[in-house]
């Protein structure tokens, strides 16, 4: 009697220790040091952690240096079934959440053309992050909203985009071409320019060249003129215009990360 | 042994005819009836009663395009849109009617009420389809064309794997005839509360990342929730094509006529009124049935507002004494199945539209109320086209009664399924024609849901139970006993 007492204590403590392993155990990058931006291609690891709707984890191992990331903070999150390029910045923060060293800010971009095999860890005790609407979204329609007053300036927008493609991010770029949008129609601008760019300057990561294709600078600004197109804006005010080797810029949709700030559609809106 | 074996046919035989034969006589509309449509109606369903409003007070519906037969078919709109099945229409109505009225009532139309127009007329086996899962035959055009009318260069092949029905490879309605047509085979959607599939909440499509798409007619944007293919953006348009497809009329409608079904279509709004112990939905609290409905602002996001189906939060402790200790149950029951739909979460995985292209992730954590996120209503304020599996391979349910189609994708490969899919009804993709919105069906509204089973757009899940079943396999996600009772019981009480 007694000792199965005593080993039920011992099963309850080790229980305990394994729950608690995570709290304790110090999650520190392996190479890299804080402030650096990392630039890496993996395979995305699902943590299904549970705290409610949308408090999943996501983790990505940087095979070059060893560190496992936590990635969960991008806009567009990966799909398991894929390759993702993580473009981000290391800081210190709760890495007992999902189980990775924090980047913040951090893109991903899903690289449909590289299969990964899809990878699911358990919770294992690590929290999860609650879901809070991210700053950057459209409010919706039935909501009032304040019209620009004049005088009217010209104002330049830019939209950042994912590596690769010309979609309008949900909840990032949607925010800002919105915003583009909405003021040339609110103002009745009399001309838009648009510029699309894309980053055709090859790049090497993770063993891989990366190049944007020609072409998407232009299908991104054709993108950005369906938007206003949709919204009611005279298309025959609308200049468009495509741009390779696109440069670094200061782009705020870019959050300060390097690279990502290339990849975008500028449209200028005069008054 | 033989009078064993009779006796045990006989038992069978009952016992279909008892499955097939509805528990109690529906109201069935005919078309040209001229009856009056009330204010106010109440209809019995196995799980309750429903209540159908009609605004502003009641109808004459004699002369009215609705309710009158248009075309050579002898059918009206009410043929397929019944008061009485939430202004859907339930199998066991379409049962009913070929007992009572046979193979040469309007509603077993070959056109489209038939597996195939060539079938055979009046054999029961030519109308398979309608008689054992409630479907009809929608034709739509390929390669297809846009809202405007323009063809569109599709991004993907198709080709017919399986045809039971022979529509597909039919030299006269299929794609080898000189109109080439792809027939699928869907469910009636309820003909109410149109508001709110109408309404538009935010001025983006975030599954497409572009804005809400625009009427031709009108250049103005519009919700882009209607029909399970989102082929019309407009009733308008939609009284254009249901009139050509199921009523054989090809004149254009009159104006006046337009206008009479749009005043009557923006009026009527429905949902169950009382549960099936005869307990109001609207009593202690709650704010169940079509009044609150009516009066309701369309195409609020619950999660940033009045959370969906919180209508039925003051039953969560029932408390009040002066109900029975079964109806406390049942409240308290309907109560935890709302409060699961908006917060119980499991993971949701490779379904277009949510799980791709938007950055939720795949999979992601999240609930029903994540695609039924519409206050009241519980359909997308987005435009809702998401894939949710139940027409596509491997994710649908056996279906060896519908064509099955492989898709072979030319440009880039869909996210989930790659580059060749297999679909019984590829869905917003026959609209769009491209290969990633294979599968992809405009989320229906979920009220009445008690009045028209059979659910999903083919009619796969035969009960409510069987539509929560199908959840829980699609996504692994575990539910208790006690929670598919919850979440029955709640889908009843819409
Ligand atoms: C033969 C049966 C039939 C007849 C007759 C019929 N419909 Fe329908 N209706 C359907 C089916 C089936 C659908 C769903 C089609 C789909 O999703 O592709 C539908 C869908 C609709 C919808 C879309 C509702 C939604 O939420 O998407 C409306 C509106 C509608 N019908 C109105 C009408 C009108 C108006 C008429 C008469 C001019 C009419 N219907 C005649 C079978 C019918
Ligand atoms: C990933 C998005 C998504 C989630 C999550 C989701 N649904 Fe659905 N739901 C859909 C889509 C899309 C349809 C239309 C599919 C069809 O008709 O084949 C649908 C249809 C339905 C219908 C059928 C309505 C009718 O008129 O036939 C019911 C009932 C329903 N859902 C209930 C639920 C319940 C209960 C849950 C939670 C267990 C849930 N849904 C979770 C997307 C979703």
């Amino acid at each position: 009697m007694q000792g199965r007492f005593w080993r039920f204590v011992a099963a309850a403590v080790l229980v305990n220790v394994a729950v608690a392993a995570p709290a304790e155990q110090q999650i520190k990058p392996v190479v890299e040091q804080v402030g650096e931006e990392v630039r890496f291609i993996t395979c995305p690891i699902y943590r299904d952690t549970d705290a409610g709707r949308k408090s999943g984890c996501w983790l990505g191992d940087r095979r070059e240096t060893g560190t496992r990331f936590d990635i969960t903070g991008s806009p567009t999150k990966p799909d398991w079934n894929h390759a993702v390029l993580v473009e981000g910045r290391v800081v210190e923060g709760d890495t007992q959440q999902c189980g990775g060293v924090l980047l913040e800010p951090v893109r991903v971009s899903v690289l449909h053309d590289q299969n990964c095999t899809r990878h699911m860890l358990p919770a294992e005790g690590f929290t999860g992050r609650r879901f809070s609407l991210p700053t950057r979204n459209i409010r919706p329609l039935y909501e009032p909203r304040e019209l620009p007053k004049p005088p009217y300036q010209e104002k330049s927008f830019d939209i950042p985009f994912d590596f690769g493609r010309d979609y309008i991010v949900y909840q990032l770029s949607d925010y800002y071409i919105d915003k583009a949008v909405k003021y040339a129609i609110d103002i009745d601008a009399s001309r838009v320019e648009i510029t699309g760019y894309a980053a055709t300057t090859p790049t090497t990561v993770s063993g891989q060249t990366l190049r944007e294709p020609a072409e998407l600078a232009l299908r991104r600004a054709e993108v950005a003129r369906e938007w206003l197109r949709r919204m009611g804006y005279p298309l025959d005010r609308v200049k468009i215009r495509a741009q390779t080797k696109a440069k670094v810029s200061d782009m705020e949709g870019a959050d300060g990360l390097t690279e990502p700030s290339r990849r975008r559609v500028t449209l200028r809106v005069i008054p | 042994m033989q009078g064993v074996v009779v006796r045990a046919l006989l038992t069978v035989m009952v016992v279909t005819m008892a499955l097939a034969m509805p528990a109690y006589a529906r109201d069935w509309w005919g078309a040209g009836e001229g009856r009056v449509f009330p204010a106010v109606a109440d209809f019995p369903n196995e799980h309750g009663t429903l209540r159908v409003l009609l605004q502003d007070g009641p109808l004459d519906t004699r002369g009215h395009p609705f309710f009158e037969p248009l075309g050579p078919h002898g059918r009206a709109c009410v043929t397929c849109h019944q008061p009485a099945d939430a202004m859907s229409l339930s199998l066991a109505s379409i049962r009913q009617q070929w007992q009572t009225a046979g193979a040469r009532d309007p509603l077993f139309a070959p056109i489209d009420g038939a597996n195939c127009p060539d079938l055979p007329h009046g054999e029961r086996d030519s109308h398979s389809l309608l008689l054992d899962h409630g479907l009809f035959r929608i034709a739509r055009p390929w390669p297809p064309r846009d809202h405007a009318g323009k063809a569109i260069k599709p991004d993907f092949d198709v080709d017919v794997i399986h045809d039971p029905t022979g529509c597909n490879l039919s030299p006269r309605w299929g794609l080898p005839s000189d109109d080439p047509h792809v027939s699928v085979y869907r469910r009636p959607r309820p003909v109410a509360n149109l508001k709110y599939v109408l309404a538009m909440g935010f001025a983006i499509d975030g599954k497409r990342g572009l804005p809400l798409p625009l009427d031709p007619d009108t250049g103005k944007p519009v919700s882009g929730n209607l029909m399970a293919d989102s082929r019309v953006l407009t009733l308008k348009a939609q009284m254009h094509d249901a009139a050509r497809s199921h009523l054989g009329f090809f004149e254009r409608l009159t104006p006046a006529q337009i206008e009479r079904i749009n005043d009557f279509e923006m009026r009527v709004f429905t949902a169950q009124q009382q549960n099936r112990l005869g307990d109001s939905l609207d009593a202690g609290g709650a704010e169940g049935g079509p009044a609150k409905l009516a009066d309701s602002e369309p195409g609020r996001l619950g999660s940033q507002g009045i959370g969906v189906w919180s209508e039925f939060a003051p039953w969560e402790r029932a408390d009040d004494s002066s109900v029975t200790p079964e109806r406390r149950a049942l409240r308290e029951s309907i109560a935890r199945g709302a409060r699961s739909f908006r917060e119980r979460t499991f993971l949701i995985a490779d379904s277009r539209g949510v799980n791709s292209p938007m950055g939720f992730g795949n999979p992601m954590r999240d609930r029903c109320a994540l695609c039924h996120n519409m206050s009241q209503m519980g359909m997308d304020v987005a435009p809702g086209q998401v894939d949710l599996g139940t027409t596509t391979q491997p994710f649908a349910d056996q279906q060896p009664h519908l064509p099955l189609f492989r898709i072979t994708c030319k440009g880039e490969p869909h996210p989930h399924y790659g580059r060749v899919i297999h679909t019984h009804d590829p869905g917003y993709a026959l609209t769009t024609g491209r290969c990633a919105d294979v599968g992809r069906i405009t989320l229906q509204s979920l009220r009445g849901l008690a009045a028209r089973a059979p659910y999903f757009v083919n009619g796969t899940a035969s009960t409510l139970r069987e539509v929560v079943e199908y959840y829980d396999r699609r996504y692994s996600i575990g539910y208790t006993e006690q929670e598919i009772e919850d979440l029955v019981n709640l889908m009843s009480a819409l």
